[in-house]
């Protein structure tokens, strides 16, 4: 029995002593969980500062002076680019990944945790190179997130100097950090799972992060070459990407290369990575509302087959974002059509959520209330994105604050709704300490209905014509003046949101002092997180026995017992424990 | 297409594995019953982990040739900038190299299933020695096509042949790390390892050969796309 060997062995893969090996240079899942978790949330805040700059600049144009159109266009790249990679795949893989799978799969440790260590050490310094764009000569590149050629590396545009190539060289970085971590969590959740824990028993959130990772092991490659390539275009002056053409009057010396090549290399990594983002959160979602509305997950089957589906389509619609790019009206067809199946697995996931809350004894607490509000801004997004899928209504919509709405309501906040709940979630797990429930309910009301403020009118905006990445819109007679208002509206809104930030913030750093003493299982879930005999757990997770899985993880309210749930290592009646 | 093809490929195999899985499983129906054992793919994890890199390595080739056709296609308009590579003859030799390294690493794999450590020792040395031949004469080979055509940057099919190679080679190197660390415990002493350490050396084995042999199939099919063209 291959599970046995490996997840149940003796030999002491790492014992640290010291301090250092404990905190620092640890080989704990734990420790690595809560390192990436920590950089990716200091990283997150710098973007949500970035994105304060920009709303401040289109809410109140010519007001503040620091806001150049040069550095604007830092903003929106930084902006982007850190949300997307070094904040979200980051803290939902690198983070929740690395603290949940050994947990919930019943294992004491990832299966190579050296290697867990250097993914974590390889990531911070991608993340030192990012951020030392900051200081070098021209600052970093203001090329836009999508890092288009030939602008991105043409003068004229922000950082096209150093910026650049350090961008390039730090998602070059990442990916290398992603691999190894990667190829960690597939392994572990295939390898390490204890005794009883069949594929089909493993919690949603799960399944959602080892899908995700596969995901991210395929598609980042795609973003590696282009990144290599466009170096060296950039560097070597090949002509991958970059065309003949004159630039500040002068010819560039490139001749002949293909911009197209690299929005489709880009976006076939850019599309998966939507769901790199999005899985893990529908995984997390699933068990979030399963256990604080005390009921099973409706339909756990088609929640797996869903996850397995919307991974595999992802790789074949990637060209939804480039119906304007000129390419073959077929392909465009084609795209349209594999976008519209995606919905179909997505809406069955939005239906079992809803029907697993259809006449639960659903508990309003923190955790609760996000995941529920990741329904409706989900729900919100994945509509506004069957608009866009569509290639004749997405051409007037394209690159409009339509497409800013959308995605931020898709992957923007819905994610982040999720990574809250999350927090908020296991906490108690994670420090030993119960969150403030009243900071809590204040922070969720302001994020969610905040940002509901801020990206609710970008649609409307966007139906207008206002096109998106422009630093002033002036005065221009199919944006009335109606529309000002409304992104002075939006920019105080941005502002509030900002500040319920602080407010989690506070709550953080305060129940970490001061919070109640967390119990070993405070939301009465069924998972193995819950049941370590240490809370927070300590090393090697389960102390002298492995745990014996039994059942699935979502007994809750089981007609005629006792309790309204069973723990997945808890034997039938009976029955006498396995465990050894 | 390549990138396609590889794609459904590990989908396939993807497929089929969540089938062995038994996706069809309905987890609420048996509770309490615990299997007696488990279906995994591979005994070990760092075999699964290898062929999960494999397929990071795959993906990451099948990506640059997908590239490769999708910038020699664009390069047929106006500003023709693709001028056709005159492939040195070395490459054949080259590649003759990298079989007999890839075969040398088979016979060491299977003097490991034999516990045969000194004939471990041996190929093992051999197809590291015959590897650095590899490399060094892919980098002669570089220095042909420089001295010997008049191509620059700008020409996309010297850019690509450089870039192609010289990713295929970094991945051979990184493979020598562990073929260089494997054979140095090897050497220290073939008559007092002990148990532990020879199953690990056996594994190291096995695994480098896995690999060699997946480089050699990658390198093939990149010395066919740029002899195609």
């Amino acid at each position: 029995m291959a599970y046995v060997a490996i997840a149940d062995r003796d030999v002491h893969l790492h014992d640290p002593q010291t301090f250092i090996e404990k905190y620092i240079w640890s080989q704990d899942h734990k420790v690595i969980a809560i390192q990436y978790g920590s950089v990716a949330i200091f990283v997150g805040l710098i973007a949500l500062v970035l994105s304060l700059f920009m709303r401040l600049e289109i809410g109140f144009p010519d007001t503040f002076r620091f806001i150049t159109p040069y550095s604007y266009y830092q903003f929106v790249t930084m902006h982007g680019m850190i949300m997307v990679i070094y904040l979200l795949t980051a803290l939902f893989l690198g983070g929740f990944g690395n603290y949940l799978i050994p947990l919930m799969c019943g294992a004491r440790d990832m299966v190579f945790p050296y290697m867990n260590m250097l993914s974590f050490w390889v990531y911070l310094v991608s993340v030192i190179v990012l951020l030392a764009s900051f200081f070098v000569p021209g600052g970093p590149t203001g090329a836009g997130w999508t890092l288009y050629p030939p602008q991105t590396v043409l003068e004229g545009t922000p950082g096209a100097d150093w910026g650049i190539v350090l961008m390039l060289a730090s998602l070059a970085i990442f990916i290398v950090a992603f691999t190894m971590g990667g190829l960690n969590y597939v392994t572990t959740v295939l390898q390490a799972r204890c005794r009883g824990m069949t594929m089909m028993r493993l919690p949603l959130s799960v399944w959602g992060i080892f899908v995700a990772t596969i995901l991210g092991l395929l598609a980042f490659p795609a973003l590696l070459v282009a990144a290599i390539m466009m170096l060296l275009d950039r560097l070597l002056g090949t002509s991958f990407f970059m065309p003949a053409l004159m630039s500040l009057g002068e010819n560039s010396g490139h001749n002949g290369g293909s911009p197209i090549l690299f929005q489709h290399l880009f976006w076939f990594f850019g599309h998966p990575e939507v769901y790199i983002v999005a899985l893990p959160a529908f995984g997390i979602v699933s068990d979030l509302l399963s256990t604080h509305a005390r009921k099973n997950i409706f339909g756990y089957r088609m929640m797996v087959w869903a996850i397995v589906a919307i991974g595999a389509l992802s790789f074949v619609v990637w060209a939804h974002h480039m119906y304007v790019s000129g390419m073959n009206p077929y392909f465009g067809f084609f795209f349209a059509t594999t976008t519209l199946i995606i919905a179909v697995p997505t809406a069955i996931k939005v239906y079992n959520w809803v029907l697993t809350l259809w006449r639960a004894n659903i508990q309003i607490n923190t955790p609760n209330l996000f995941a529920i509000g990741f329904i409706f801004t989900f729900v919100h997004g994945g509509l506004t994105g069957l608009f866009l899928g569509n290639v004749t209504v997405d051409l007037p919509l394209s690159d409009t604050y339509f497409v800013i709405g959308h995605f931020h309501m898709v992957m923007g906040v819905s994610p982040v709704m999720v990574l809250f709940g999350a927090i908020y979630h296991w906490f108690p797990k994670i420090t030993g300490k119960m969150p403030n429930e009243v900071l809590g309910r204040i922070h969720f009301w302001m994020t969610f209905l905040g940002t509901y403020a801020i990206y609710l009118p970008m649609h409307y905006l966007g139906i207008l014509g206002m096109p998106r990445r422009y630093y002033a819109y002036g005065h221009t007679d199919f944006i009335p003046g109606s529309a000002h208002a409304v992104n002075e509206a939006i920019t105080i809104a941005a502002i509030v949101v900002a500040t319920a930030q602080v407010i989690f913030l506070i709550n953080v750093f305060y129940s970490l002092r001061k919070g109640k003493p967390a119990p070993q299982n405070p939301w009465n879930a069924t998972t193995l997180e819950w049941q370590t005999p240490q809370t927070p757990p300590v090393h090697g997770n389960w102390g002298p026995k492995l745990p014996v899985v039994y059942r699935w993880a979502y007994d809750y309210s089981v007609p005629d017992e006792p309790k309204d749930f069973i723990p997945q290592n808890e034997p039938p009646k009976g029955h006498h424990s396995l465990a050894h | 297409m390549l990138t396609a093809m590889v794609i459904a490929i590990l989908t396939a195999i993807t497929a089929w594995w969540l089938l062995v899985q038994r996706l069809r499983e309905k987890p609420w129906v048996n509770q309490g019953v615990v299997p007696t054992s488990q279906e995994t793919l591979f005994s070990s994890a760092p075999k699964i982990a290898l062929w999960l890199f494999l397929a990071v390595v795959s993906s990451l080739f099948g990506l640059f040739s997908s590239a490769y056709f999708m910038r020699l296609h664009d390069a047929h308009g106006e500003l023709q900038s693709w001028v056709p590579l005159a492939e040195p003859s070395i490459l054949w030799i080259n590649t003759l190299v990298l079989v007999l390294a890839s075969g040398a690493m088979q016979i060491a794999r299977n003097r490991a299933d034999h516990e045969d450590l000194g004939g471990v020792r041996v190929y093992f040395s051999v197809a590291g020695l015959l590897t650095v031949l590899f490399l060094a004469g892919q980098v002669f080979a570089w220095k042909l096509v420089t001295a010997t055509g008049n191509y620059g940057p700008g020409n996309p099919a010297y850019s690509f042949f450089i870039l192609l190679t010289a990713v295929h080679g970094l991945h051979l190197i990184g493979g020598m790390f562990v073929l260089v660390r494997t054979t140095a415990r090897v050497w220290r002493g073939v008559d007092k390892l002990a148990v532990v350490t020879r199953s690990r050396i056996r594994l190291s084995v096995q695994l480098c050969t896995t690999y060699w042999h997946w480089l050699l199939l990658i390198w093939l099919g990149l010395f066919a796309l740029l002899s195609s063209t």
